[in-house]
């Protein structure tokens, strides 16, 4: 690590030496509600374009530790993982020998942490979190019903009521701890710890709130960039699926344009060779010559599209509870129904149903087909708008319905509903239900399209059971 | 009377080829190279065993084979194509056999002959 980055890694600002440095005037004071304000616009700007978590709690720790932020000597994440805190990430000295050493090479040299984050360098936050780690993992505890119901931040102290405050206040060896609990969707998603552990400042109630905004911009940031990534991947996966498909179909072409008149004309031979009379020797040995040379090539086409298919099957199928794997998709698009007035409804097995599939595919075929009926009744202005999916048994498969009781498909698309290239909607390309065939068929099912009853357009995804 | 085998594939090499083996091992051989035409011997009845190729020009051989499990059970079908990994499609599974086809007829006929004897 560079001496530079070395001193980035310390992001605060303490304002008062470990070694009995003098009290600095400025550092003393609170920062300015105008400076305040601008570190809030600057580390939401920063956040903005962030494409890392680790990135976005740096920036943000970065936010409330800088001397040009809202100067917490030093700040921790700890983020909600199943019924435990995990410590995720801190930014600061470790002891006011550190802060005192690191403040006073910031000072040198004129450096601005926060000027950093619009610049991240991924050595100096993986430094940062390596060096915070041993205190994040004593920070860890287990989620308590009384923190469950944080909403705002808080100002803690020693003999607090709550188990993990208490655990937080010794591990730090803080006596005036700020506690900023993070909540989304009504749940406590994670919290932040910051205080003044070297220099004692108080903590106002202005610094608190501004605290608590980069906190809950933080945590908007790291869902989008999860999301993103989330949606990368299933993006990759579909790629890698159709490629498959893709690799899957040329073995199929290549096994059948080329064995087949390689099988003819290996067998005719070693059929004239059986049909040659006597005294035609030289014949028949040159006519099995022929059929030993020819089968010799068909076993290594032989190879060749098995090796091809192998690739074109590096995704093994296992066994999915079709049920559970449908309800999960349909209660994801519950919301999105319900801002757009369509009855959403489901109808699972009685008993469940196991079938050979990838989860990832499955998934990824009923996202768009559920998706394409809800975009096609919004099109269409539909009233009353319904979309039914069930899972049902069909004798040795698996059926997976979804019915809309939108429109038909275009006439265009009728007869072949899967080939891609025509779309309902006016922005789309059509290849969702191509997409959706070729994965199917990865999964070595068949998807089927059918209008016969009317007012109702049903798609049906046919897996193989699970022996 | 000897077995009746019909050779459905479109490629009319090859059922020459079938044609000439297999009668030469003492069957009787009626061959179409289309779907339909299939259809209509089976229809004439008189077949006591059917070698059907997967991939055909007008479309593909498991949707016959499922009809003839549907209209005769008992009437073995041999599919025989050039591509093995039609054996992991579960379309495939109702046919008695799969053969994966070869210059070297010996598993087709030894296949053929192991059906007959089964649907005795």
């Amino acid at each position: 690590m560079t001496r530079e980055q070395r001193w980035r890694v310390c992001r605060t600002q303490p304002r008062r030496g470990g070694n009995g440095g003098r009290r600095r005037r400025n550092g003393a004071q609170a920062p300015a509600p105008a400076q305040v304000v601008a570190a809030v616009r600057r580390v939401s700007h920063a956040l903005e374009t962030v494409l890392n978590p680790e990135t976005a709690a740096w920036a943000t720790l970065v936010g409330l530790t800088a001397g040009e932020g809202l100067r917490f000597n030093r700040a921790f994440l700890l983020r909600l993982h199943g019924e435990r805190l995990e410590g995720w990430f801190g930014v600061g000295p470790r002891t006011r020998e550190e802060g005192a050493a690191l403040w006073h090479d910031l000072r040198q040299n004129g450096i601005d942490p926060l000027a950093g984050i619009d610049h991240p360098d991924a050595a100096v936050i993986q430094a940062e979190q390596q060096r915070h780690a041993p205190l994040l993992a004593a920070l860890s505890c287990p989620l308590e019903d009384a923190s469950c119901k944080w909403q705002r931040p808080l100002i803690v102290r020693r003999g607090h009521p709550v188990a993990c405050v208490r655990h937080w206040l010794a591990v730090l060896g803080s006596d005036n701890l700020a506690v900023i609990p993070i909540v989304g969707a009504g749940q406590l998603w994670g919290v932040v710890l910051a205080d003044n552990f070297i220099n004692h400042r108080p903590i106002p109630p202005t610094i608190l709130e501004a605290a608590a905004t980069m906190a809950h911009a933080l945590r908007a940031a790291v869902e989008r960039i999860e999301l993103l990534t989330r949606l990368s991947e299933e993006e990759r996966r579909r790629i890698t699926a159709e490629h498959a498909a893709a690799m899957l179909e040329a073995a199929r072409t290549l096994a059948h344009d080329l064995k087949n008149p390689l099988a003819l004309a290996g067998g005719l031979a070693s059929e004239l060779a059986q049909a040659v009379g006597e005294g035609q020797d030289d014949l028949a040995r040159t006519l099995r010559a022929i059929g030993a040379a020819i089968r010799n090539a068909e076993s290594r086409l032989e190879e060749l599209v098995a090796s091809l298919a192998r690739g074109a099957t590096g995704t093994s199928l296992t066994a999915v509870d079709v049920g559970e794997a449908v309800a999960r998709v349909v209660a994801a698009f519950e919301p999105l129904a319900a801002r757009r007035g369509v009855r959403l409804e489901f109808q699972g097995p009685e008993a469940p149903l196991i079938a050979a599939a990838v989860p990832s595919y499955l998934d990824r075929c009923l996202e768009n087909l559920v998706g394409n009926a809800l975009e096609a009744l919004e099109a269409a202005h539909v009233s009353g708008g319904c979309v039914q999916v069930a899972v049902e048994s069909s004798g040795d498969l698996v059926a997976v319905v979804v019915a809309d009781n939108g429109p038909p498909l275009p006439m265009t698309m009728r007869m072949d509903p899967f080939s891609g290239g025509v779309s309902t909607r006016e922005s789309g390309a059509g290849l969702g239900l191509a997409s959706v065939q070729r994965l199917v068929h990865a999964m070595q099912g068949r998807v089927e399209y059918d209008d016969s009853l009317p007012g109702w357009v049903r798609f049906s995804i046919l897996l193989r059971r699970w022996v | 009377m000897s077995a009746r085998l019909l050779f459905i594939d479109d490629e009319e090499g090859l059922l020459d080829l079938y044609e000439r083996a297999f009668a030469r091992e003492g069957f009787r051989v009626c061959r179409a190279t289309t779907l339909d035409g299939g259809r209509a011997l089976l229809e004439e009845g008189d077949i006591d065993l059917v070698v059907l190729d997967i991939r055909l020009a007008e479309g593909s051989g498991l949707t016959l084979l499922h009809e003839i499990k549907s209209r005769w059970p008992r009437l073995p079908v041999v599919l025989s194509t050039a591509f093995a990994r039609y054996q992991d499609d579960f379309s495939s599974w109702l046919a008695d056999a799969y053969v994966v086809k070869s210059s070297d007829l010996g598993e087709l006929k030894q296949t053929v002959r192991a059906c007959l004897e089964r649907a005795r």
